[in-house]
């Protein structure tokens, strides 16, 4: 899979590239802010671009600007966003235009490597991720009594948040060492605790997860 | 103009006694002119009776000597007993001796334009280069016209059948005598319309404080010469009103000194002005605004205050804003008031003041210790808004310096711990899985992540990023959904507002919401932020046990200096049992 990276952080992106290296990703080039992303993703077409938040000139939200652009001009490609800040709302903001090939991480999430390498596969395969600090943000936020997700067990929350994180049914199962079948009824009666429609893409429910527990839908 | 002026040197000796010697001069030509208008024949039916004669002279005479001993360096009084003596002489012209006779009629018309000169020249007594010009073409052509009909006519010629003989007739010829008198009257008219012209456009073009001044002499005077416009072209149509016009105009013209002399000694109704303005500074529960009082005393509704401060060696005003003092300036003046050398405060005014500089010195005098008064509170005001914006500079400065803080962490030790992080990472996929290193790098890792994420705390905490990135809607939204305790917000901002009133706005809802979580017992908390246009209100209700003040070692004392450093205001409810309720106000506009 070839992927780009852009961190304005010369040791970040060098380190950023090793990994990559490593876990057997072709690294097509790094770029230092919004602009040469661009014009990198433009000569190069990579499958994956990975993207510092905040980067010159106004050291703000370029990298989410920049994201815009990309999904804009070549929808194809699967975008990693990187940030040190466990930044909710731009996590959903980036969400919100569609979940397929879209992810949210925290910078230091990525320095390990087998975490690395699955969420570049899973965007780059059109999946989404967000990071389960952010997640945990969500589902940790204090609510009105009479909330719906006071009725979910312990197992249940543990199954939404990890299902927010953007991760399939299988892969639920495999974390929490239990059968398929087992989370699919976890699944069912999460969604039907909180009337939500049954969405059988697991893509296309982390959208509606996350905007349940924002508290917006 | 400045303290010490020369005008309010105390009357010399001299002066008296010239003043005396023209009263008596005055009042023997008052009862010469008596005398000749008592023998005069009644052959005169146009002119007014003697009694109306003496009034006018009179009239000039007493004003003119009243105005020269209150202003004697100024013209006018001279002017007007000259004119009064002009007057008396015109009437020579109806003695019945013939030289006698001869002069009084060569010279008859003088005292008009002792008047017009009086006229022209209010208040200063000095004319202009253009009334100058206007002054000498109307003396040449009035005296050269009448000495030119003299020269050619007698007795009827001159509309006098019976008048004594004139003696300087060198031509015989009536006819033409009546024209020169006809010309006479007809450049009469256009003379002293001219001057009417000339006065009106001068009331028209002078400040409040100017018309105020002139008001009296320029009504007096234009009726005077509308009156004398009337009475000519009534002569020149054969009288068919009789003495009527001339009697109206007699009238008029002994008010013109009157006018004068009431401007010209409006120093001592002034006083009477001065004494109402000590009364009205006196009063002790009196909310008088000094500018209105002494701008009511100086009838110059345009004046300006200016108060000295010793320590900037300037002039404020009385917000204590620096003012300027107009120098060289056409349109304004300055007086200055002192006390003990020290300069206390300035007067702005009209220019036309410079000619009542006793008053503008009694007022001035008379409202010292009130402009004192001001000027210390100008002092203040001007000591308080340099506070006020060194506090402000104060909080700029403290958040420029929290940026830089957290700019550094992020930019330098978050960076390098990341960096560090993705070390050990390489380094654990390197490390055969049976490696003994590997529980240690492990545990490295885990303990890199927790100081991470304590540091993100940190710098979350010094500088919010969505508040900057976003504002302050954005960041309180944010906030209310991280609270302790379930947070209500009701959200009234729908623009960007300067950085220092965002973050003091921030940092109040966030350590309320804190205290709120941490103290309050409560179960909800109600965030509403408002933006009035004018002011921004943030108000934090908890439903807790109350009891909290801003007086103790919390966080609510640095919040409540912020909020008032940018000049709003902070305030805690805290009812015990009823729970607490913070609210900031800041100035946005």
């Amino acid at each position: 899979m070839r992927v780009a990276v852009a961190d304005d952080s010369v040791l970040l992106r060098e380190g950023l590239s090793r990994l990559l290296q490593e876990a057997g990703f072709d690294v097509v080039g790094l770029a230092g802010d919004g602009d040469e992303l661009l014009e990198l993703v433009q000569r190069t077409g990579p499958d994956v671009a990975i993207i510092d938040i905040r980067m010159p000139p106004t050291h703000t939200d370029e990298g989410l600007r920049a994201a815009r652009v990309i999904r804009e001009r070549w929808p194809a490609i699967g975008l990693l966003v990187l940030s040190q800040h466990v930044n909710a709302r731009y996590a959903l903001e980036l969400l919100s235009a569609g979940t397929d090939g879209v992810g949210y991480l925290l910078k230091e999430r990525v320095s390990d490597l087998s975490e690395l390498s699955a969420s570049v596969n899973q965007v780059g395969r059109g999946g989404s991720v967000l990071d389960p600090a952010v997640v945990a943000e969500l589902v940790g936020r204090r609510r009105q009594a009479g909330s719906p997700l006071e009725h979910l067990t312990e197992r249940e929350l543990e199954v939404l948040a990890l299902m927010a994180e953007g991760r399939s049914n299988h892969a639920i199962a495999e974390r929490l060492v239990v059968t398929d079948h087992t989370i699919e009824k976890h699944v069912k009666n999460i969604f039907g605790s909180l009337r939500l429609p049954q969405s059988p893409d697991d893509h296309r429910r982390v959208l509606a997860v996350i905007a349940y527990l924002n508290g917006r839908e | 103009m400045a303290w010490s002026d020369p005008e309010f040197a105390p009357e010399s000796p001299p002066v008296r006694t010239r003043l005396w010697v023209v009263a008596g001069a005055g009042a023997a030509a008052c009862v010469g002119a008596m005398w000749l208008a008592a023998h005069q024949p009644a052959y005169r039916p146009t002119e007014p009776d003697a009694a109306l004669t003496l009034v006018v002279g009179a009239s000039l005479l007493g004003c003119g000597l009243a105005s020269w001993r209150a202003r004697p360096e100024n013209r006018l009084g001279p002017v007007m007993v000259v004119t009064g003596f002009a007057w008396f002489a015109g009437l020579l012209s109806v003695a019945s001796v013939p030289w006698v006779y001869t002069l009084g009629s060569g010279i008859q018309y003088l005292w008009l334009l002792g008047i017009v000169y009086v006229l022209l020249s209010f208040p200063s007594g000095r004319l202009s280069r253009r009334t100058g010009r206007l002054m000498l073409a109307g003396t040449v052509l009035l005296v050269l016209t009448q000495v030119a009909a003299m020269l050619y006519g007698n007795k009827a010629g001159l509309r006098c059948a019976g008048c004594p003989t004139n003696v300087i007739q060198v031509f015989h010829d009536n006819q033409k005598a009546q024209n020169w008198l006809n010309l006479q009257r007809m450049i009469g008219a256009v003379f002293e319309t001219s001057v009417i012209v000339l006065l009106v456009r001068r009331w028209w073009r002078a400040s409040p404080a100017h018309r105020h001044a002139i008001a009296p002499v320029v009504i007096a005077g234009c009726a005077t010469l509308a009156a004398l416009v009337w009475t000519v072209t009534f002569d020149l149509l054969g009288d068919p009103l009789g003495a009527l016009p001339a009697e109206i105009w007699f009238y008029t013209t002994a008010t013109v000194p009157v006018a004068v002399a009431y401007v010209m000694l409006q120093r001592r109704l002034a006083r009477g002005m001065v004494a109402g303005l000590v009364v009205e500074l006196g009063e002790p529960h009196a909310s008088t605004d000094l500018r209105e009082a002494l701008a009511r005393a100086l009838g110059d509704p345009s004046l300006q205050l200016a108060f000295w401060l010793p320590a900037e060696r300037g002039y404020v005003d009385a917000d204590g804003l620096p003012v300027t003092l107009p120098e060289d300036d056409v349109e304004r003046r300055s007086t200055i008031v002192a006390r003990d050398g020290e300069p206390i405060a300035a007067l702005l005014h009209d220019p036309v003041l410079e000619h009542n500089a006793e008053l503008v010195q009694s007022v001035c005098a008379a409202a010292s210790l009130a402009l004192e008064n001001e000027r210390l509170q100008a002092e203040l005001r001007a000591r308080l808004a340099d506070l006020q914006a060194s506090r402000a500079r104060l909080v700029d400065a403290t958040d420029t310096e929290r940026r830089r803080i957290e700019r550094d962490l992020h930019d330098g030790t978050q960076q390098r711990l990341v960096s560090i992080a993705m070390s050990l990472g390489l380094l654990q996929s390197k490390l055969p899985d049976q490696a003994e290193a590997r529980p240690i790098v492990a545990e490295t890792r885990e303990a890199l992540a927790l100081a991470l994420a304590e540091l993100r705390e940190l710098t979350h905490g010094i500088n919010p990023p969505l508040l900057a990135e976003r504002g302050l809607a954005a960041a309180l939204d944010e906030l209310c959904r991280r609270a302790g305790l379930p947070t209500r917000l009701a959200l009234e901002i729908d623009r960007r507002l300067p950085d220092r009133i965002e973050t003091a706005a921030y940092f109040v809802a966030s350590e309320a919401l804190t205290n709120a979580a941490k103290h309050s017992h409560g179960n909800e908390v109600q965030v509403l932020a408002r933006d009035h246009g004018r002011t921004l209100t943030i108000d934090v209700a908890d439903d807790g046990i109350g009891g909290a003040t801003a007086a103790g070692g919390s966080g609510l004392r640095g919040l409540a200096d912020r909020v008032e450093a940018l000049g709003g205001s902070f305030t805690v409810s805290s009812p015990p049992g009823r729970g607490t309720t913070i609210r900031a106000e800041i100035p946005c506009a």
